[in-house]
């Protein structure tokens, strides 16, 4: 395995049309205040509890990702302004900053949101809320330590009883 | 200057070449290097190298940049073959890009290719089921297209022959519809498989469920060690390259085999131009390449030519390859050469629950499913519509958790996630007819970025096509409301022929040079020392799959070949 490794630091020249150096992150679609804003709204979706929460695994740097390099410009649109939207509710509801609001406030805003009567405000919560969850779950640290992703089963078993526990429980 | 010239001809001079390095072309490469024949593979792509050249192939889930999903920039440069499943963030280096490769589109047609050295095998499904005696018979009894020139009994041993080699896990069914073969120990099955195979058997005296026969190792024998190879792992990711060599591709098996023997030189980033036809000997002479580097033109000679370029590729050299003698393309006194393209349609699926066994779930990854052979007018004409369908089909449970909470709750809940019911899932595989109006030519002003003809494609759905999909829907909706299975959901998502990638013809086989390009050898009737053995040759589809045909066809084509030339007879 050791040689496959090896392949994948040194890639071949055809395949750098892939790779960080020509797909990259265009810097400044999001302020630093709206990166920081984004990482508070993905810790309050899923928080640091005994284990990290989504913020520290850098799932809001995931969703900018996904956001610039593969949603299309109307979504990301409804990204940006979703942001906004936050912070004036926030004003607005509590007199803070998202960021100054407790894990209530917090939460109840995001609620609100999810139950808006504008349906961009809901897109944008649901879209955060969705790619909230996919980067937390395919992140490193939770495939590995929570989840304990194998690329090698190695097998097939066709019918096994249901396990009791849940994989997140079984080490 | 003469002298020069000699010896750049003598350096340029093998016994055989081989266009095209994927399936086909791997096996011809393989056979006609292990008769001891120099042999000169001319790829059009760039090298790929087994296990080195596959840069995803460790990669976990999140060390992807997208987390495998595709940019929009991909997607709206890559319209085509964006739409095939098998193109995502860890495979698109594989795949031919819209862009680079241009053809035209007479009528819609998704045109799926892999250039490179190992073809389309790395990417394949590896789904390998023989074809029977009434798919070889199947023009011949009503009437379509013309008759082959072979049966099964022809094909039998050179099946067995390749798939002790290539390594094919599957159950020995004894349905005369598909034949068994030489198999390595089965995928296993899941209860609701095993539930659904009962409910049909017991309905159906006709209809079989099976284990799929897929080209994985289950257990590798001594032949498998010796190519390398290993015990397939169950990863699934199998399209990225297998670094276990687990699964059959060019890259893991044939070319590398090939290789040991040192008779092959092979020759990446070379273009195909066309077949060079000396009037005078009367029989093809070499291959016109264009160097994708430098853009050079160049010639290389041999006593005999295997065209394995993929069967609407292959059609494209031959068309090219021009002369007094074959004004309309190299072999083509009949006028059929480019005509009766036919191909697969996998526009239908059906998908239901089941609410039973839920005590019991699955475990592990099976690169492989069930699979339902052919049961439509297969003893006697009972449709309205020509021929039938094979289907794959398969069953699962999903975990699923509740996402409404928001924070700590929603984590807790997304780590503990429950067991969803049973999922099951069919699509269709049918065979469409060869028709004359389904072709593909030469744009006559059209050229690539290797100065070569771009192809124009003129292929497209018909009635029987409809017809069958219709009655797959209605059949299969049967099948499932005998097994229990609810919320019943048939789909015709109307793809454009070509994305189910099995183009065959074009070249076909038969026994009157008149109505065919090839002989029951693969030889082009014209040209006896030019061999075609992909897609290209296909008379008719079958509802089978067809790669594990090819490479029957191409060994014993090979075996012909060498014991024709050393007759002296081409
Ligand atoms: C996603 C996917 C799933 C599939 N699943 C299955 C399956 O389950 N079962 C099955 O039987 N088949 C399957 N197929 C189809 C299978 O891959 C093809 O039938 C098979 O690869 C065809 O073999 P070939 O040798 O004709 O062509 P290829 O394997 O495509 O090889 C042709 C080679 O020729 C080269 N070439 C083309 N033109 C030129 C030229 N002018 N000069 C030099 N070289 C040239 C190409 O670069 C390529 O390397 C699948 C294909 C794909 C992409
Ligand atoms: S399933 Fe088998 S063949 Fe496919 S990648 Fe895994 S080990 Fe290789």
């Amino acid at each position: 395995m050791a040689v496959a490794a090896g392949a994948l630091i040194s890639l071949p020249g055809w395949a750098k049309g892939w790779t960080a150096e020509t797909v990259q992150l265009s810097h400044n679609f999001l302020s630093r205040s709206q990166d920081d804003l984004l990482a508070d709204i993905v810790e309050t979706i899923i928080p640091a509890t005994d284990t990290p929460g989504a913020k520290a695994l850098n799932v809001h740097q995931f969703i900018q990702k996904i956001v610039v390099d593969c949603y299309d410009p109307s979504a990301q649109d409804t990204f940006r302004k979703g942001l906004t939207t936050v912070d004036e509710l926030a004003g607005k509801t509590f007199g803070k900053s998202f960021a100054e609001g407790n894990t209530t406030q917090r939460t109840t805003l995001l609620t609100q949101l999810s139950q808006s009567t504008d349906p961009a405000q809901k897109e944008f919560y649901s879209m955060v809320k969705g790619l909230t969850i996919r980067g937390y779950m395919n992140s490193e640290y939770v495939m590995t330590n929570l989840t304990h992703y194998q690329m090698i089963p190695g097998h097939y078993y066709g019918c096994v009883p249901v396990p009791t526990k849940a994989v997140s429980q079984t080490k | 200057m003469a002298n020069l010239n000699i010896d750049a001809q003598a350096q340029n001079t093998y016994d055989a070449i081989v266009i095209g390095s994927g399936i086909s072309g791997g096996w011809a490469a393989k056979e006609l290097t292990g008769k001891g024949l120099r042999t000169l593979v001319l790829e059009r792509g760039r090298d790929v190298r087994h296990v080195t050249d596959y840069p995803t192939t460790m990669m976990q889930p999140w060390e992807f940049e997208h987390r495998g999903q595709l940019t929009r920039e991909v997607k709206d440069a890559n319209p085509i073959v964006s739409k095939c499943y098998a193109f995502y963030e860890g495979t698109q280096q594989f795949f031919v890009k819209d862009a680079e490769h241009p053809y035209i589109q007479e009528k819609p047609f998704d045109w799926i290719r892999g250039y490179q050295v190992g073809g389309k095998s790395l990417l394949w499904a590896r789904q390998t089921q023989r074809w029977s005696d009434f798919d070889f018979q199947g023009p011949a009894r009503d009437g379509y297209s013309v008759d082959w020139p072979i049966r099964y009994a022809d094909l039998a041993p050179w099946y067995s022959y390749v798939e002790r080699f290539a390594g094919i896990t599957g159950n020995k069914d004894g349905i005369d519809t598909l034949p068994d073969g030489e198999f390595l120990p089965p995928h296993e099955w899941n209860c609701v498989e095993k539930h659904f195979q009962k409910a049909v058997a017991g309905k159906y005296k006709d209809r079989h469920v099976i284990m799929g026969r897929a080209a994985h190792i289950t257990k590798p024998q001594p032949i498998h060690l010796q190519q390398g190879r290993a015990q397939c792992q169950h990863r699934t990711i199998c399209e990225r390259g297998c670094p276990f060599g687990g699964y059959f591709s060019s890259n893991a098996s044939t070319i590398p085999w090939a290789a040991k023997t040192g008779k092959m030189t092979l020759r990446p980033n070379s273009v195909v131009h066309s077949i060079i036809y000396d009037e005078k000997k009367g029989r093809a002479t070499g291959v016109r390449i264009v160097d994708a580097n430098t853009k050079q033109m160049q010639e290389f000679y041999a006593r005999i030519i295997f065209l394995n370029a993929a069967a609407l590729n292959s059609n494209l050299v031959l068309l090219n390859s021009t002369s007094n003698r074959f004004p309309n393309g190299l072999g083509n006194d009949s006028g059929v050469l480019g005509k009766y393209v036919a191909f697969h349609n996998y526009r239908a699926g059906i998908s239901a629950q089941f609410d039973g066994n839920l005590d019991s779930t699955t475990d592990g990854r099976r690169p492989n499913g069930p699979y339902i052979p052919r049961f439509r007018n297969v003893y006697k004409q009972e449709t309205d519509f020509l021929r039938g369908y094979a289907a794959g089909f398969s069953a699962g449970r999903i975990s699923r958790s509740n996402q409404d909470a928001i924070g700590a709750d929603l984590k807790q809940n997304l780590l503990n996630p429950e067991l969803g019911g049973w999922h099951v899932g069919s699509h269709m595989m049918g065979e469409t007819i060869p028709k004359e109006t389904n072709y593909v030519a030469l744009d006559s002003s059209l050229k690539d970025p290797f100065g070569i003809p771009q192809l124009k494609i003129a292929i497209a759905y018909d009635d029987n096509d409809d017809k069958m999909v219709k009655d797959y829907q209605e059949q299969m909706t049967e099948m499932f409301t005998a097994a229990g299975f609810t919320n019943i959901r048939v789909r015709d998502d109307h793809r454009n022929p070509g994305l189910d990638i099995h183009e065959m013809g074009g070249a076909r086989m038969g026994k009157d040079p008149k109505t065919s390009m090839l002989n029951k050898w693969n030889q082009l009737h014209a040209v006896k020392n030019v061999f075609v053995t992909d897609g290209a040759c296909m008379t008719s589809t079958s509802t089978q799959n067809p790669s594990l045909t090819y490479m029957a066809l191409t060994a014993r084509a090979a075996d012909y070949a060498v014991k024709a030339m050393k007759k002296g007879e081409v």
